[in-house]
């Protein structure tokens, strides 16, 4: 009886046990299939769709079917159909990212110069060779209206955070309900909104500072939501210890509960620029597309990364396209370097959740 | 007595009951007051945009709506030119309800595989990966989409329409006797998947993490397989949220402008559901296109085009939210 007690049963996990005949089966099931489709596709010369959609999936579908009988039964055919939609749906995605991130590499690499990056649009016309002209002015435009933006938007949207979180105000519902629902406003309507408050009045022209105006609603529920997320997280028995120990309210918020979710609300301005880094719609509808480079947000013709890309495309010729890849390529990389960021910062932050 | 020790009690002469202190939530301190007050007005903020929007909206929208009555939102046709100028926009809604729905019956098995593979299938390498592939495709500008599916995309789905049209042309909805495959509603809706994926995906696998673990273990020990657990026991649980994730996605989508603008060819001819004939119609890349050359009436047309999609994207997003809620209260998402 003792020496029964004290070795482990054969089989600890029977449910995760599997003969190499078992294995074997699941590995032949998973590879016959694509390379039937592969030569069928090949020697019949079908369309990718057709043996993709037509022959891959079918196939893999009986195959996997007999597998999961030969497993375990009825319940191995479910889990079969389950597991081969599942991997086939999720492959899509990933190959659709796939391909957008390799055409914007690869198609804007061969634009990126020094040139590109650091000239104007001046006397470039559709046709104007790769050589001359570029997305400098566009790029002083965006990262100047990116500023303006988040100059307003930033304190505005912790402010928001704050009173979500730290306050015990009985109107926080109806504040978090609106700003869900500015989270819901179509960026066109934001243009639109803009356009209708200044330039319609008369107040002001269309200009640089009507399209940093119209991604300030576009940006406040990002950055409201992420700091009041990241100060839900800053455990509640800090504050109650900092305020114990007699500091006022608003010092314990700056000394105590700001610092414990610095990361977080640096997340959640990083995160509030990539969203309004790419916005196009509002700023066609509230600024003139500007060929020049002009700082002067308050008149004249304004250019952005957004906007370059939206009229090179419409410009339709190779060239245009070729620089509207270049500016994508740019944009991604802005994107890319704030995403990064987000990682990293959220790596080695103390309040991230446990999990 | 470990502190008792250290305390001389004997020096304290005369005990002085301190005066009642009234606990309340108020603030004393000016920091205090000037810190909670500047919220409060951020806060409030809000709501004002809010109001300023709708306000300044309907304020330029009101000429026209009262001009077309409710044609405006029924009528097919759109004329500036003539003396009486008509505005009617029904074209371009259906166009961004069946682009929106297009793009959702693409979306949702995505969204939902994804999800379900990050948080029951992979390991936690590989779902780490995945999770920030899904959230590099949401940080990334609808315009780069609209260029990838101008430039690339469309040629990829021109051959995919003419498939579904050659083997599948009976059904109703992939006829196509116009023969011109580009720019339809089936390459916008795809476009529109591309974007709302992400969002299917996060708000699913943030409620698949919150069942509780316990309900699939016991249905494990009843001997339920993958498949069993899964629509017997993730689906219904997770039903509330999943339902409010595609909901706000169908929100975001309704709102997408310049992505489709460049894969989508516009007209006012009304596309009832032929998904792969070229032309169809989309509010806000409408919007987009005809504010170039507007002046006057018409620009008080677009603002009023403007006014329906935000109606109609506050009303999902509230719906969403409110089912979202729900769900969360309860306890069971």
């Amino acid at each position: 009886m003792a020496a029964e007690n004290k070795t482990r049963p054969k089989a600890s996990a029977p449910w995760k046990r599997s003969s190499l005949k078992t294995k074997l089966a699941i590995a032949f099931a998973s590879v016959a299939p694509s390379l039937i489709a592969f030569l069928a596709g090949n020697i019949f010369s079908l369309p990718g769709l057709i043996s993709l959609v037509g022959i891959l999936l079918p196939l893999q579908l009986i195959a996997a079917m007999f597998v999961g009988n030969y497993v375990s039964g009825r319940h191995g055919r479910q889990e079969a159909v389950l597991m081969v939609l599942v991997v086939f749906f999720s492959a899509i995605v990933v190959i659709l990212l796939g391909s957008v991130l390799w055409s914007v590499i690869s198609n804007g690499a061969k634009v990126l110069s020094i040139p590109f990056l650091i000239q104007n649009n001046n006397y470039i016309t559709p046709t104007t060779e790769l050589g001359y002209g570029g997305l400098g002015h566009a790029l002083l435009g965006s990262l100047e209206m990116t500023m303006i933006s988040s100059a307003v938007t930033v304190p505005l949207g912790i402010l928001v955070g704050v009173y979500l979180t730290e306050t015990r105000d009985k109107s926080r519902t109806i504040v978090r309900t609106f700003v869900q629902s500015l989270a819901g406003l179509p960026s066109v309507v934001a243009g639109l909104f803009i356009y209708s408050m200044f330039v319609v009045t008369g107040v002001l022209k269309p200009a640089g500072i009507l399209g940093s105006l119209a991604l300030i609603p576009l940006m406040l529920p990002t950055v409201a939501r992420v700091v009041e997320e990241s100060l839900k997280l800053v455990p509640q028995d800090l504050r109650s210890a900092a305020i114990g120990l007699g500091a006022s309210k608003f010092k314990a918020f700056m000394q105590v509960t700001l610092p414990a979710a610095r990361s977080g609300i640096i997340t959640a301005v990083l995160l509030g620029i990539a969203r309004i880094l790419g916005e196009t719609a509002p700023i066609l509808l509230t600024t003139l597309m500007g060929s020049g480079t002009n700082l002067n947000v308050f008149q004249d013709a304004f250019a952005t990364l957004p906007t370059y890309l939206f009229n090179n495309l419409a410009n339709s010729t190779a060239v245009s396209f070729s620089r509207a890849w270049g500016t994508a390529l740019v944009m991604m990389m802005f994107v890319g370097a704030a995403f990064v960021s987000i990682r990293i910062i959220s790596r080695n932050r103390i309040t991230a959740k446990k999990k | 007595m470990l502190f008792g020790e250290h305390l001389d009690m004997s020096s304290v002469e005369t005990s002085v009951t301190p005066a009642r202190r009234v606990l309340s939530d108020k603030p004393t301190a000016r920091a205090d007051k000037i810190f909670y007050g500047l919220s409060r007005l951020a806060a409030y903020s809000a709501i004002v945009l809010v109001g300023l929007i709708l306000f300044f909206l309907a304020w330029q929208a009101w000429p026209t709506f009262q001009s077309q009555g409710i044609d405006f939102l029924l009528g097919s046709k759109w004329d500036t030119a003539s003396e009486t100028k008509t505005y009617q926009i029904f074209p371009m809604l259906w166009g961004s309800i069946l682009i929106s729905a297009i793009g959702a019956a693409i979306a949702i098995p995505m969204g939902l595989s994804l999800a379900y593979f990050t948080e029951f299938v992979a390991g936690r390498k590989l779902a780490a990966f995945v999770t920030s592939v899904v959230d590099l495709l949401a940080a990334l500008p609808s315009v780069i989409i609209g260029l990838w599916g101008a430039l690339v995309f469309t040629p990829i789905a021109v051959e995919w329409s003419k498939i579904l049209n050659q083997y599948l042309g009976f059904i109703p909805i992939f006829e196509n006797k116009s023969e011109t495959f580009p720019g339809s509603p089936f390459i916008a809706g795809w476009i529109v998947a591309v974007m709302i994926v992400p969002i299917i995906t996060s708000v699913s696998r943030e409620v698949f993490s919150q069942i509780d673990r316990d309900l699939i273990n016991g249905a494990l020990g009843l001997g339920a397989g993958r498949a069993a657990i899964f629509t017997k026991v993730i689906l219904p649980t997770a039903r509330g949220g999943v339902v409010g994730g595609i909901l706000l996605a169908i929100g975001r989508a309704l709102g997408e402008t310049v992505a489709i603008f460049y894969v989508l060819t516009m007209t006012f001819k009304v596309n009832w559901y032929q998904v792969l004939e070229g032309h169809g119609g989309s509010i806000a890349s409408f919007i987009i296109g005809q504010f170039g050359e507007a002046e006057g009436p018409t620009i008080s047309a677009l603002m009023a085009a403007g006014v329906v999609l935000f109606a109609v994207s506050l009303v999902i997003n509230f719906v969403a939210g409110s089912i979202v809620a729900r769900a969360a209260r309860k306890g069971k998402f």
